[in-house]
This record gives structure tokens, sequence and C-alpha cells, in this order.
């Protein structure tokens, strides 16, 4: 017999003998014939050239050696595979069934057993109760009267095979002959993390000094920004009001803090009284929502306004002060008065974006900045209280007539000048005398 | 400039996007004899697409979910006979729209020919392709949400079918070839979006046909070689009767009398337009 022809009919023969030999293998183990060496031989060929297939992770892991998984502890909840129905449940079982303790897996299946490496059920083997098959295929020729689930395995159903329950199959396929029986529902989920293992969620890593100041920095520049497209919004469109609450706080600050603390503690108890007695009077309750949306809407303007009105206050006196000293200011509007006092404000939070991150001197600067914009706050909203959001002007200092508003008080001469009288009993100059 | 300006939202798309991870899932069941199934199918968001299958196969779903929001259903009940197959929204739920193409979680559904088939389909925010045509549907209820989908019979239906109750909300839905449908009575209720109803196909018996409508425009395509009568109850709606004649409350094709098969269709629309177009030869 030529020598192609002798391989063809072993390669036949090792293809026949198939599943015989798959069964045979796990009851009998190794023999030392020369044909079971070959056949070992040739099934190593065959897996090297497959695993050449495989990603390169799964290359890595070795597959283990067929053996049983020994039961959990006592006290570890059993793995239940007779309902199969919810793939993503049994995952999240399975996964800290799974979970070595001491480096070694153990788990119990209730009703069933459970397998590491692949796993065949002969032709002539019929098999009760449920299968986990863990990092390894199922291979099956004979009877399965139960679920059968892989772990990172294949499921292969072969001609004249039963599994009467369900397949699932988790990082795996199912495939099946076509004279294969499979009683139940076959699912398959092709990745799984089952076994993955398990890596506690990395911290964040903690921002250097410089992010903290830049990050910082960005924030506070971007509040300032806001705050004056804000603000230059409400001098173009209110600016009469505005220069009133800022006179008040200007002229009044006392009074202005002390009315803005008293109003942010009658705050709530004003709310519930509106709100009560609007539910008390049948008509009310339909304006509830309304009045409610009113409410908090006037309590943000005004905070915002009166805040507003500081910054106005401080950036006007700042301008005043320096033109007092002869310096030549472009253009003294309420736009740069506003500029500035919102520079100002901001620079307290800048000096705590640049030296934060210093342990105790960043509270410190931090608590300063809180508290000045809280004083300042409160001035501003006391002041819009007191003045009505800029309509009444008694705590503005404009106690002087309109008529009295001229420039003419730059003059030397005073308007209402008082008239020159003699003394009563003073010499009268002679000349000459 | 205008350039990078339009490549930042789509760089955070792509962030998102890649966020966002896909998987994998196949369920299917041998055909062991079954005669009849009863089909629940629930989609909730992504592309669908529905068919007839293997003959050795009761049912197949492959799924492509999105694993972070969503849960695959497949649970056989032996005992009555029915599935439910799917995806549902879990935890956090809804549909993350970044951007077009990442909507898409897609599944195949294929059932068997050979078993009737009692088919319940609810579709929230789906794209969807039902092709009936090739299996045996005994009964059809279909439930479209905020879906663009297509129900389509392209062959006679394998039996004969009980009743097709079709709704949809703010859809665009069309169900072609009704006449292959072969049910005996057939129900749609519309909301607001926008619907086909084409009656095309082979009509092997008469039919009858009830629609409810709502805001929403409403198309029937009617075959030439089947008998209509519409009844139309309307409020604020606009008609166009088209090649219909009027008669008492009702409108007839011409030759509605003598016609081998009779469709009846009975329309309820408030606020809605109602069009009728033509198929087939005159």
């Amino acid at each position: 017999m030529p020598t192609s022809s002798r391989i063809g009919a072993l390669l036949a023969a090792l293809c026949v003998g198939i599943p015989v030999t798959a069964v045979a293998a796990l009851p009998m183990g190794p023999t030392d014939s020369r044909t079971a060496a070959l056949v070992h031989n040739f099934w190593q060929l065959v897996s090297d050239v497959s695993t050449l297939a495989l990603t390169p992770k799964q290359a890595q892991q070795p597959s283990p050696t067929p053996q049983a998984i020994a039961p959990a502890p006592e006290g570890s909840a059993p793995v239940n595979l007779g309902d199969l129905s919810k793939p993503q449940d049994l995952e999240a079982k399975l996964r800290a069934a799974l979970r070595p303790t001491d480096g070694t897996t153990r788990v119990t299946v209730t009703d069933g057993i459970a397998r590491l490496g692949a796993f065949t059920i002969g032709t002539d083997q019929q098999m009760r109760g449920h299968l986990l098959v863990v990092r390894g295929d199922a291979d099956v020729y004979g009877h399965l009267q139960g679920n059968l689930v892989t772990v990172d395995g294949d499921v292969f159903v072969h001609d004249g095979g039963v599994v009467v329950g369900d397949i699932l199959a988790l990082g795996g396929e199912v495939r099946h002959g076509e004279k294969a029986e499979i009683g139940g529902e076959v699912r398959q989920l092709r990745t799984t993390t089952v076994l993955a293992p398990v890596t506690p969620p990395a911290e964040p890593p903690a921002p250097s000094a410089l992010e903290t100041v830049f990050r910082r920095g960005a924030g506070v520049v971007g509040v300032f920004l806001t705050l004056c497209v804000l603000g230059f919004g409400l001098v173009m469109f209110g600016r009469p009001n505005l220069e009133v609450v800022s006179d008040t706080v200007s002229h009044s600050f006392g009074r202005s803090f002390i009315t803005g603390l008293l109003g942010q503690i009658l705050l709530l108890p004003t709310f519930g009284m509106l709100v009560v007695g609007l539910i008390l009077s049948v008509a009310g309750i339909l304006l509830l929502p309304f009045a409610v949306a009113v409410y908090v809407l006037l309590v943000v303007v005004g905070v915002v306004g009166g805040y507003f009105a500081v910054a106005h206050a401080m950036g006007e006196t700042y301008v005043r002060r320096r033109m007092a000293l002869g310096a030549i200011v472009g253009s003294p509007n309420s736009y740069r008065y506003l500029l500035i006092g919102l520079g100002a404000l901001a620079a307290c939070w800048l000096a705590w974006a640049a030296f934060g991150w210093v342990p105790v001197a960043g509270n410190l600067i931090r608590g300063v900045a809180f508290l000045v914009t809280w004083l300042l706050g409160t001035a501003g909203f006391g002041a819009a209280l007191l003045s009505r959001a800029g309509i009444r002007e008694n705590f503005a200092g404009r106690l002087l007539p309109p008529e009295a508003l001229t420039d003419e008080y730059l003059w030397a001469t005073p308007q209402y000048g008082v008239q020159a009288a003699r003394r009563p009993g003073s010499r009268t100059p002679t000349r000459g005398l | 400039m205008r350039r990078y300006l339009l490549a930042i939202p789509l760089m955070l798309g792509a962030a998102d996007a890649s966020a966002q991870s896909m998987r994998p899932f196949s369920t299917f069941r041998q055909w062991h004899g079954e005669t009849r199934l009863a089909a629940r199918l629930e989609y909730a968001a992504g592309a669908l697409r529905v068919g007839a299958g293997h003959a050795d196969e009761l049912y197949r779903m492959d799924l492509s979910y999105d694993e972070e929001r969503f849960v695959p259903l497949s649970d056989f009940d032996a005992s009555g006979g029915a599935v439910t197959l799917g995806v549902a929204a879990e935890g956090r739920g809804g549909v993350r729209v970044v951007s077009q193409n990442q909507l898409r979680q897609s599944a195949g559904v294929a059932f068997s020919p050979k078993a009737d088939l009692a088919l319940d389909v609810e579709l929230g925010a789906v794209d969807g392709e039902l092709d009936l045509g090739g299996l045996r549907i005994s009964e059809l209820d279909v439930s479209a949400g905020a879906s663009r989908a297509t129900v389509r019979f392209s062959t006679p239906n394998g039996t004969r079918c009980r009743s097709a109750n079709l709704r949809a909300g703010a859809a665009q839905l069309s169900v072609l070839g009704l006449g292959n449908s072969r049910c005996d009575r057939i129900a749609f209720e519309g909301g607001v979006g926008k619907v086909t109803l084409d009656f095309g196909g082979a009509w092997t018996s008469n039919s009858k046909v009830e629609v409810t409508m709502a805001l929403g425009e409403l198309t029937l395509r009617l075959p030439r070689q089947v008998g209509v009568s519409v009844t139309l109850d309307k409020f604020l709606s606009s008609f166009d009767p088209e090649g219909l004649e009027r008669r008492g409350t009702s409108y007839r094709s011409s030759g509605y009398e003598q016609a081998a098969r009779q469709l009846d269709i009975d329309i309820s629309t408030a606020g809605g337009a109602v069009k009728v177009e033509w198929s087939g030869e005159e």
C-alpha cells in the first residue's frame, strides 16, 4: 500500500473513531499503545493549530486539565441552573460563585455538577441533572437530562446527542448537528465577564496643584464673565434702578446690611405665609403656582441685582477717588463701574483659586472670600429691599432738590449764597482818617 | 474654523459612542412538531427585522443590544406554547440618542413557517421591518409607539387569520399587502402619525376593516379588483374620496355589488386627513 493511502486510511479510521475515543478518554485515561499515542499526537497537533486562531488573550490561557469542580464550602449559596431565561442574572451569580478563594474555584450546582475544562457526554452515557462547564467546550454525544451551561466555552450537540433542557453559552457558541435534539431553549451570549479578574475601580488620580489652580481659575473667570454679561444687561435696561440701589448701598451700608440680614431670615416664613394664605383663600389656590414662581423670581432678582449694585457702588467709589486724585479716566460710566466692581469681587475668589491648594491658608482664603461675598450680597439684597428695587430714593443720599443738582456747585460762589450783612458794632473803615 | 466647530460635537458624540457597548445575544428553539405558537415580541428601541425562518427552528432571535440600558427577553413557556422575545429597558432605560447611527440596537427575529403564529408585537422607538409573508399568522396584534415601521404581507398568509389589530401612536406606519393577510377582521387605531394601509394582495374572502384615526394622515391604498365601501364618521377632518361614489352615508367603488370580493371600511376620524389611492389595473 502506498504511503499516502496508508495515511488517508489512518485519518479515516481516526475520524470514525472520534466519538468513541472522546468517550473513552475520560474513564480510561492514557494508554501506552502506539495507536493511542498517535491519536494523542494528532489531536495535540489539531489543538496547536486551532490555538493559532485564538485571540492573544485566549492563547495565553492554557486549557485547564478536565476535572470536577469541588463543591463550595458550607454557607456558600449554590448556583441554580434550573432557570436560564435571564442570562444576565445567572451571569452575575456565576461571577460571584466562580471567584477563586485561596486560589481554587469551588462551586455547588443545585441538582447538578460543575466541571472545569472540556467535558464530553459519550454516546452511551446518560446524565441526569444540570451541567456547568467552565473554561472548556461541552460535547454532547449522549443524553443530558437537564440544563447545560458553559462559561468561556462552546457547546456541541452532535448528531444523536440529546439535551432535554435549555442550553446557555456564556462567552461561547452553541452548535448542533442536524440530527441532534435540544428540548429546551438555546441562548448564547458571545462575550462574558464571568471569569474576568476582579479589579477594584481605579481611583482617579488626585489633580496636581497646577491643575487645581487652572481648574478653579477657569471656574472663577467663567462666573465673572457670566456676571459681566448679566450686569451689562442690567445696566442697559435698568440703569436708573441700579444706580438708586447702588447709591443706597453707598450711603446706607449698615442699614442695608441689617435689612438684608433680616430679609434672609424672613424669606422662608414669608414664603410659608404666602402659601398658607393662598391655600386658605379658595380663589388663591389657583394662583399658588404662579405666586410661588413669582416669589422665587423676585428673590433671585433681589439677590443678584443687589450684588450688581454693590459691585457698581465699589467701582464708582474707586473711579471717583482716582479722578479726585487727578487721574484721567476714559469714560466714567456704569459699565466701567460694574466691571471694576465685579473684578474686585472676583479677585477674592481668584486669590482662593491661586492659593486654595495651600493646606491651611487655602481654607482661610476661601472662608474670607465666602464671607466677603455673603456680606456684600446681604448688603446688596438689603439695599434692593430698602429702595424697593431702585424705586425709592429715601436712603440713596439724594436729599438735594433736583434744581440744586446743577454743575454750578463747581463754582466758588454757591448758588444760594448768604447775603452779606454788616456785623453789629463793628467799625466802619474810614479812608484817610 | 467652522469645520473645527462642527467637529467638536462629533468628537463628543464619538466619545459617548465608544462608551456604549453592544453585546451580541442569540436564542433559538428547535421545532419539535409544534403546530402553534403564541409569540410576544417586545422591542423597546433600535432596528428590528421580523420574518420567516428555517423550518427546523420554532423561532430564532439574533440581537445586538446596549447592555448598559437594556436586557434581552427570551422566555419560552412550554405549557402554553408561548414565547416572549425582544429587548426591554432596564434601570435608566430610555433611548441613548447620540447620533442617528448610535441608536443601532438591532435584532433579527424569525419564526417557523410550520407553526400557526399568534403574533403580538409591541414597538417603542423602533425602525422596524416586519415581513410576515411565508408565515402562518393566525392572529396579529401590532402596537407601534414612536416608531417607523412597515408591516408587510409579501406572500399570502399560510393560514386563515382571525383578526389583525394594529395600533400606532406617534408613528409612521405602513401596512402593506393586507389582501394577503387573509384576516377576517382588521382594526386600526391611529394617533398622530402618518399611516398607510395598503389593501393589495390576493383577496380570498370578504373582509371588514375598522379604522379609528385621531390627528394624523391616513392613506388608503385600495385595489381596483375588489369592491370597496367606505363609511366615514369624521369631525374636523378632510376626506378625499377619489374614485368613490357617494351612496347615502357611505362611499362605494363602481361595481361594488358585482365584485367577487368586498372590502368594507369603517373610518372614524377627528382632526385627521384621509386620502384614497388606487392600485392595480383599471
